[in-house]
């Protein structure tokens, strides 16, 4: 097995914290790291996708997901171009109170690369999909990153030490003549530069026919979920070489084919518990212990449909693009094309909350349809109370929603609005006629800025945003 | 924002239209909901045919596009059930080549001045074709014949290997391929009988694709390559069967469909490629069979109509 090198990186980039807040406050901004087109990494790249027609620059450096680790000091990134940026968050010290809670790239290494499938003649894809991260049990530090066929297991670890002294080896490594040693001397550590590698330690290949769209840690650590379209399968982390398939919704006659998986997650505290959602808006919570396939669900979620609302594109805006457990493992949250939706687990005949995300883009659906950005799939998140829920727009606006106060606010994750230490200001969308100072007209958004992936801080109110190939990391000070 | 100059007006169009809660049973505004409706089908039709990715397509659009169409097609079915005298399969043959042969944008002014039956049933047609690939496995009418049925839009599905205009003897070997996976279904659907001759909607096999069972409607072969057979291919290839393999070959080397005149040396080399080639060739004649005019002539005016739209999509 070829593994991509890896890339360790020594000189750390920085980044500030911007900060978002309703109150006014102080703030940092998050600068994009220029470093996203490092030229070894594209040069590699242009050399495999040379007849491609578009640079590859922008488009390989498009980051495609976010995700922080369980204790929010780690975040990582996976691009289009098949590399994982890890960022660590700084320590804070009493020296530099200022520069508390910035995010500093801690390591880079490229994690997928194409493939080339000769027998339908396509491509595969290195774009990374989902990035997972493992509860951290030693001092390394354990992720999954998946793009549409094959999932990796990644070890993250420090080195900062090194032997010196060997008796046969030199200080460059060359072997030492055995004649011309006189004294023996016991090698030694010593401290040296810190060095992040990164080395992939599981592959776990060939068992998805289609895309994977998901993956989910088990609660008991051992075991995780790959969800492509049709399939889930159940890996254990040690062996790559089978998975259990859990849930396979292919019919025999593929012309009958009118649903597909679209996302899956473990519950958060029951290991036997999961759900998956459809493109036709239905999730399903489903036990393991009932049996070993499980394709008939323990629990139906759907929402009726509202009559008044129907349309040709009712069924591609029920589509669910996202499935996320609260933290506390009562609630779920989908999101669709128009919408994010609160369910209770006990509760499968509609959801218990459901927020407005852009209404105003019903009436261009149709528009929507034939530019494809009705199929755009945006995430959502809850924060670390599961208190707050936040999710993507388009024009680079992302949205909250505190299911406490019922209020929302939009804010926009742009170069021109984020200077350094400046307030995000909310925005807002006039949806009538007159069209108000800071207002923007529905006309007058731009669909190519989209905001799919955004992640929040496990406990802090800190999050990030990928806008593109830009991150944002936001930061509210609350007093 | 959303496009340039001449999508604005579309847009601008599109949004008076998508602004009201349309419903076919409105009288003035039926006929804008027909506008509205035809012109998703052509968007829909135009996403999984001239899509030509490097890399697989997403499965999941095309699900949802390809429910799209069955959406709109069972809405014209019942709409049609009410109109039990069809016009000749000649409007909906040119009809149906509309969509084809021009953009999204000058379908519905093609549509909006003929009576919305020939339209629907044009639509209903391809879309009927697009899923009926069983159907169209089983034809015993050895009269009509024609080779140069118009290269089909390009498969969303098959390696990137296949020209894009989709030629019939590619989707001959598709549907045997298809064959292979669904014994099951391409047996009852022999059993079913001709389907192109009949003019009576009867219940189709049980196998049958859902909401496929008439078989009153001229089919288009412009639209043979079925669209759920498009998960056939994407699904199958990865299970590895020869026939997989022999698509890509045969698509590769085959070019002398492109070089035919369509009325002279349709049999002789139709039949030397191999004996499954005439036979789709055949079947993609069904429809026609169903001409009370002796074959030749619908088959010529087709063939013209066909033979034009074959240009258009090889000059494309």
């Amino acid at each position: 097995m070829n593994y991509p090198d890896e890339i360790t990186y020594g000189n750390k980039e920085h980044f500030r914290l911007a900060s978002f807040s309703l109150p006014s406050s102080l703030l940092h901004w998050s600068k994009p790291p220029p470093s996203r087109t490092w030229t070894v990494v594209m040069t590699y790249q242009q050399d495999y996708l040379s007849p491609c027609l578009y640079p590859l620059s922008a488009l390989s450096d498009i980051i495609s997901t976010v995700e922080f680790n369980h204790t929010g000091e780690l975040l990582a990134t996976g691009d289009k171009g098949g590399r994982v940026v890890i960022f660590q968050r700084e320590q804070e010290s009493k020296n530099q109170v200022h520069r508390r809670g910035e995010y500093n790239v801690y390591s880079t290494f490229q994690s997928h690369e194409p493939e080339f499938d000769y027998l339908k003649s396509l491509e595969i894809e290195e774009k990374i999909n989902k990035i997972r991260w493992l509860p951290q049990q030693n001092a390394a530090y354990f992720l999954l990153s998946t793009n549409d066929k094959t999932v990796k297991l990644w070890k993250v670890s420090e080195r900062d030490k090194r032997p010196e002294g060997y008796n046969l080896k030199d200080e460059e490594g060359r072997l030492r003549d055995p004649a011309t040693i006189t004294t023996l001397r016991v090698p030694v550590l010593r401290p040296m530069d810190l060095m992040v590698e990164a080395t992939p330690r599981r592959v776990f290949a060939n068992a998805h026919t289609y895309h994977i769209n998901s993956i989910s840690v088990n609660s008991d650590y051992e075991t995780y979920m790959s969800a492509d379209d049709l399939r889930i399968n159940l890996w254990n982390f040690e062996i790559t070489n089978q998975s259990f398939n859990i849930v396979d919704i292919k019919p025999a006659n593929m012309e009958e084919l009118t649903e597909v998986i679209t996302a899956a997650e473990f519950h958060p505290h029951h290991c036997n518990t999961f759900v998956y959602s459809s493109s036709k808006g239905t999730i399903r919570l489903c036990d393991m212990r009932a049996s070993a396939l499980c394709d008939r669900h323990t629990k139906f979620f759907e929402e009726p449909e509202d009559p008044s609302n129907r349309s040709f594109f009712s069924e591609i805006i029920s589509s669910i693009s996202d499935v996320k457990f609260s933290h506390s493992g009562r609630y779920i949250m989908t999101r669709d094309y128009l919408t994010v939706k609160v369910w209770d687990l006990n509760m499968e005949n509609r959801p218990i909350e459901t927020y407005q995300v852009h209404d105003y883009l019903r009436s261009k659906l149709c528009s929507l349809y034939e530019n494809d950005c009705i199929f755009d799939k945006f995430e959502c998140v809850w924060n670390g109370s599961d208190s707050v829920i936040m999710t993507g727009s388009y024009n680079n606006f992302f949205r909250m929603f505190d299911r406490n106060t019922k209020r929302d606010v939009t804010l926009e994750a742009s170069r021109e609005n984020s200077k350094p230490r400046a307030i995000l200001k909310p925005r807002k969308v006039c949806v009538g006629g007159k069209r108000r100072k800071d207002e923007i007209s529905v006309d007058s958004l731009d669909f190519s800025k989209k905001i799919l992936h955004t992640a929040w801080h496990p406990s802090e109110n800190i999050i990030a945003v990928a806008a593109t190939n830009n991150l944002y990391i936001f930061q509210d000070k609350v007093n | 924002m959303l496009g340039k100059g001449g999508k604005r007006k579309f847009d601008e169009h599109e949004d008076g239209l998508e602004g009201k809660i349309v419903s076919p049973s409105d009288g003035p505004s039926k006929v804008s909901y027909t506008l509205q409706r035809q012109t998703i089908f052509n968007i829909s039709l135009m996403k999984l045919y001239n899509h030509r990715p490097l890399t697989e397509p997403s499965l999941q659009k095309t699900v949802l596009i390809n429910n799209m169409l069955r959406r709109i097609q069972e809405e014209l079915k019942q709409e049609g059930s009410l109109r039990p005298a069809f016009p000749a399969s000649a409007p909906p043959a040119a009809a149906a080549a509309d969509p084809l042969g021009s953009s999204s944008r000058e379908a519905p002014p093609a549509f909006s001045q003929p009576a919305p039956a020939p339209c629907e049933l044009g639509g209903a047609a391809a879309l009927e074709a697009c899923l009926t690939p069983a159907s169209l496995l089983e034809d015993d009418d050895p009269d009509t014949f024609c080779t140069s049925s118009p290269a089909a839009p390009a498969r969303l599905a098959p390696p990137a290997l296949l020209p894009p205009e989709k030629d019939s003897f590619s989707s001959a070997l598709d549907e045997i391929e298809e064959l292979c996976p669904t014994s099951t279904s391409t047996e009852a659907a022999e059993a079913d009988g001709p389907k192109g001759d009949s003019s009576s909607g009867g219940p189709g096999a049980p196998q049958r694709p859902e909401g496929l069972q008439e078989g009153g409607r001229p089919e288009d072969p412009k639209l043979m390559d079925s669209l759920p057979g498009n998960f056939e291919i994407t699904a199958s290839t990865g299970f590895l069967t020869d026939l997989t393999l022999d698509d890509i070959l045969f698509a590769d080397i085959d070019t002398s469909m492109y070089d035919f005149d369509p009325c002279t040396s349709a049999s002789g080399t139709a039949s030397k490629m191999s004996p499954v080639s005439a036979d789709d060739l055949l079947k993609t004649l069904a429809p026609y069979s169903s001409q009370p005019v002796a074959p030749s002539q619908p088959f010529k005016m087709d063939l013209t109509e066909l033979d034009h739209i074959m240009e258009v999509l090889v000059g494309s």
